[in-house]
């Protein structure tokens, strides 16, 4: 991953819901009760981050041993009703209201569940919407573009930005006269 | 390095239009010149009325002064440039096969030598703008066959591929990352 990339970053943060396997002493500051423990079975939401590392490291424990810390469960925006709301209209969906880094956290989840369905489902679409911001970036003014742009995953944004620039770069220079 | 950041994806159209200055052109010179040896070009000795090569650059200095003719580049006529847009539009599935620097050369002859021109030079500015843009629309469908991978550009111009490269680079990097993520367990 891209250590300095700051979308990455947020993408790391982003909150999953999670269930706890096992009863933890003082870490009750997680769901607000600073001191107290996190009793086995609850619920709570951690960033992505944290939630991963502790998902998959397992317990070295002669009791609990075998198990994980927490167990991740289907987090809302990439539910069935989700995928298909983006199956069925990959290049107008509100992507950004669904997720605002949406590819980057797809990335990372498929790095530890390799949801083959998912992927594949996720390039369809960007190629789908690459089409779509390719012709809107270089056909019309940026304010026309508005309500389009904010539909936008930040990924789109920022490829969105780049086509816009380069193309005008070209149009300007096009129309100059030659030095 | 402290440049902007967009000057770093790719060259802007004027880099490549100082590329494009370095292909050769025939002139017909009105003065002497000795033959000069440059770093990175030699220019041959030009006398009056004798055709010679030179680079586009020193060709445009030399017609800025009236001291040469441009000699019109074969493709950069009526009938070849009809010929090219038929092609274009007889195969949708593939560009035609211009030259590697034909909107800068294009622009820079119409611009300075356009009295050189054996036809009239608003006939060539409208078909090389149709031109220009049968083949934008053609890049723009070929987009919707973007995959992680691989992409070809047969016969695409240098600056038609820097046109579209900071999109088509950040999107396949992000379709190469997509499916790395599924795929890394099997390397």
């Amino acid at each position: 991953m891209e250590y300095y990339d700051i979308d990455d970053i947020i993408a790391d943060s982003q909150r999953l819901p999670v269930k706890f396997q096992i009863s933890v002493p003082g870490l009750g500051y997680l769901e607000g009760n600073p001191g107290k423990q996190v009793s086995k079975d609850s619920r709570m939401e951690l960033p992505l981050w944290l939630a991963l590392i502790l998902a998959i490291c397992p317990i070295d424990d002669s009791e609990d041993s075998g198990q994980n810390f927490v167990e991740l469960l289907p987090p809302e925006f990439l539910s069935a009703k989700v995928q298909n709301a983006i199956k069925s209209s990959p290049a107008t969906i509100d992507l950004h209201s669904i997720l605002p880094h949406f590819y980057n956290f797809v990335v990372k989840w498929c790095w530890l569940f390799e949801d083959a369905q998912l992927v594949q489902l996720c390039l369809d679409m960007l190629r789908e919407r690459a089409a779509e911001i390719n012709s809107r970036s270089s056909n019309s003014t940026a304010r026309q573009n508005l309500d389009q742009i904010n539909k936008l995953d930040e990924f789109e944004k920022r490829i969105f930005k780049l086509n816009y620039d380069s193309f005008k770069d070209l149009k300007q220079w096009l129309a100059a006269q030659h030095p | 390095m402290s440049i902007p950041a967009k000057l770093t994806q790719t060259l802007t159209p004027g880099e490549v239009n100082f590329l494009a200055e370095n292909e050769m052109i025939t002139i017909l010179p009105r003065y002497s010149l000795d033959k000069l040896q440059l770093i990175g070009t030699r220019i041959p000795a030009l006398r009056p009325m004798k055709r010679e090569q030179v680079p586009i650059w020193l060709a445009i200095i030399l017609k800025n002064q009236d001291k040469c003719n441009i000699v019109m580049p074969q493709w950069l006529t009526v009938r070849q440039l009809k010929a090219f847009y038929d092609q274009e539009v007889k195969n949708s599935d593939r560009f035609a096969q211009l030259p590697w620097h034909w909107i800068e050369i294009s622009k820079a002859l119409l611009e300075k030598a356009s009295d050189d021109m054996p036809d009239k030079p608003h006939e060539i500015r409208t078909i090389i703008q149709d031109l220009r843009e049968i083949r934008q629309l053609k890049a723009r469908k070929g987009l919707k066959e973007l995959n992680e991978s691989y992409i070809q550009l047969d016969n695409l111009s240098l600056l038609e591929i820097n046109e579209l490269r900071p999109f088509i680079v950040k999107v396949m990097d992000q379709m190469r990352k997509l499916s790395d993520s599924v795929n890394s367990g099997e390397q």
